[in-house]
């Protein structure tokens, strides 16, 4: 992340901060390289993680149908995740995927058992403990610069929720531009940060709401130290070919 | 807020609640049904049943919105220009070119700001794509094609499909068919707007034909498409038609849909060095969950309220022109009435200003 880029997100949280009365301060600091996120959030005495997937809209959204009598009696979760490695490492993309089961199943994860290929892929199963399961697919083997490719899907004995549209395998666009130049895509969901890539945007968004509920911060420090965990936990499921509990 | 009849009034809710700018003081019900409805939001914004009341008691009320039927347009305003209250007002302020002047005069003498909804213009997806445009990445403009297609929305809001309260007088389509104007095409001004933003010119002619009714007990229009072209030489084909059916319910919510995606606003559109495919709102999740158990759009972005009210903040303590205005939008009237005389008389119609 550019000083540039982290100089434009602290001005566009502190004027969201500003519209919508909150009186905290904090400013983004560069995470450590290769964390999970790019960047962390600090006040003068605190350092907080970042999750901010959980400020995507799609994912609040597929929360809300989990919670708010949609869905019925959930199974289970499908969430994949194909990236590029110029763009993730297989550690943050299982930190990610774990993250979101926990949050769109509603519940810890009880247990995994994974398996790796190297440092490319892994398929990792997850027991929550409310028994809801969960398959989590990951690998980094997309070439430099193509679109990311992710899916997350909650099965229920009434109901199916997903991020992707049926009969489709890659995520869709708002926005198709073809040209000379080739096919360009777009795909823009923030009208108050409008100009921020969707990453930034949901670095900007997941910050205001820890300025808005420093409580929310507090738990999400504590997801970090468990997701990091987590994350061991698989390679050495890998390893050992044992499923780990938790 | 006044009289809350219209089908966009639930989504200020949030935003009149969460902009600390605002301070919401007062709604209005057209009756006492839409009353009944607004109180069993708990909103906790006092509620009244007449105007004049509410204004006596809360003199402190600096701007309204007009969340009326059509045909109830006129006589707020003139009563808001009157009191010098700043008026948002829903997309169609009248379809009477008559009374459109006289609105455009009460705001030029009273001074208030004039904001007409055209939520289109804050949403994410339109700002990329008018900047794709004009930043020339795909040159001049050649061809659009434009849908605003949804469900129809007159079980919730019954004067959408009354003539009179919707189009603001009883005029049939046409002499040998039963129906009147005042449907889908009145509820649809987004795409005439579109267009002559993204090109920069204004209409020359449409062409405009009705469909038979897919609820044929509608006295209104509820399918049509209309063609032709704008000044500049960009030929257009738009659909504005209320071409998803739903359920008829009389207050909105889940469940409306039977057509997956309630709501579509596309553009294709070709220039001279390439293609834009939009979808201005999508993509999103998907389920098939309750109440209904059919497949359906759950949309995850609707930032159009927050980016039009903010605009009407600012202009009215900064004593700006909103980009929507009475003046700008005369000719998106002007074009629809066309398209309604080019339905009448089979032909196409010249946009007269």
């Amino acid at each position: 992340m550019t000083d540039k880029l982290m100089a434009g997100m602290n001005a566009a949280l502190e004027k969201i901060a500003n519209k919508y009365g909150i009186k905290n301060h904090a400013v983004f600091a560069p995470a450590a390289p290769r964390a999970a996120v790019e960047a962390v959030l600090k006040t003068s005495s605190k350092t907080f993680m970042l999750l901010p997937w959980r400020a995507e809209r799609r994912f609040t959204e597929l929360k809300n149908i989990t919670t708010n009598g949609t869905l019925e009696d959930i199974s289970t979760l499908r969430l994949c995740a194909i990236f590029s490695k110029s763009s993730s490492t297989l550690d943050q993309l299982l930190y990610r995927q774990f993250d979101l089961c926990e949050y769109l199943g509603g519940a810890d994860i009880k247990s995994l058992f994974a398996v790796f290929n190297g440092k490319n892929a892994a398929n990792v199963i997850v027991k929550l403990i409310n028994g809801r399961n969960c398959s989590v697919e990951c690998s980094v083997m997309l070439p430099a610069g193509a679109e990311e490719i992710d899916r997350h899907e909650i099965i229920a004995r009434r109901g199916v929720a997903s991020d992707r549209a049926v009969d489709t395998q890659i995520p869709q666009a708002s926005i198709y531009a073809f040209t000379g130049k080739g096919e360009k895509r777009f795909t823009d969901i923030d009208s108050e940060l409008f100009g921020f890539a969707p990453q930034a945007i949901n670095l900007i968004r997941a910050a205001f709401t820890v300025l808005s509920n420093p409580e929310t911060g507090k738990a999400w420090n504590q997801q970090h130290e468990k997701l990091l965990r987590l994350v061991a936990a698989a390679k050495k499921s890998d390893q050992t070919q044992k499923p780990a509990s938790f | 807020m006044l009289s809350l009849t219209h089908g966009h009034t639930r989504k200020y809710y949030q935003t009149l609640k969460s902009n600390p700018k605002l301070d919401w003081i007062a709604v209005c019900a057209e009756n006492k049904e839409v009353k009944k409805i607004f109180e069993s939001g708990k909103h906790g914004v006092p509620c009244y049943l007449d105007e004049h009341e509410m204004y006596k008691k809360h003199p402190e009320i600096e701007a309204v919105i007009l969340a009326s039927a059509n045909n109830r347009h006129l006589a707020q305003v003139r009563d808001c220009a009157k009191r010098g209250l700043h008026v948002l007002s829903m997309k169609i302020p009248t379809f009477d070119m008559a009374e459109y002047d006289e609105m455009i005069n009460l705001v030029d003498r009273s001074g208030i700001i004039f904001q007409i909804e055209l939520e289109m213009h804050y949403n994410p997806v339109v700002h990329r794509l008018k900047k794709l445009i004009a930043d020339g990445k795909i040159g001049k403009i050649l061809s659009v094609q434009a849908t605003n297609i949804t469900l129809s929305p007159v079980w919730a809001f019954p004067w959408q499909g009354m003539p009179e309260k919707s189009y603001g007088k009883r005029i049939p389509l046409r002499r040998d068919d039963k129906r009147f104007r005042g449907g889908a095409l009145c509820d649809h001004p987004h795409i005439f707007d579109l267009i002559r933003w993204l090109t920069g010119s204004d209409f020359d002619f449409v062409f405009s034909d009705v469909g038979k009714n897919i609820r044929p007990e509608l006295e209104v229009e509820d399918m049509l498409l209309i063609n032709g072209k704008m000044q500049d030489g960009t030929v257009f084909l738009l659909d504005p038609s209320w071409s998803r059916m739903e359920e008829r319910l009389k207050i909105p919510g889940p469940g409306w849909e039977v057509f997956p995606k309630r709501m579509e606003v596309n553009l294709m559109i070709s220039g001279e060095k390439g293609v834009l495919a939009c979808d201005c709102f999508g993509p999103n999740v998907y389920h098939n969950g309750a109440p209904n158990d059919r497949y359906t759009v759950q949309y995850t972005y609707f930032d159009e309220w927050i980016g039009l009210v903010d605009e009407f903040v600012d202009c009215i303590r900064n004593h700006k022109q909103p980009k929507i205005n009475l003046k700008w939008h005369r000719q998106t009237i002007a074009a629809m009435n066309a398209c309604y005389r080019s339905i009448s008389r089979k032909m196409p119609e010249k946009v007269v200003i």
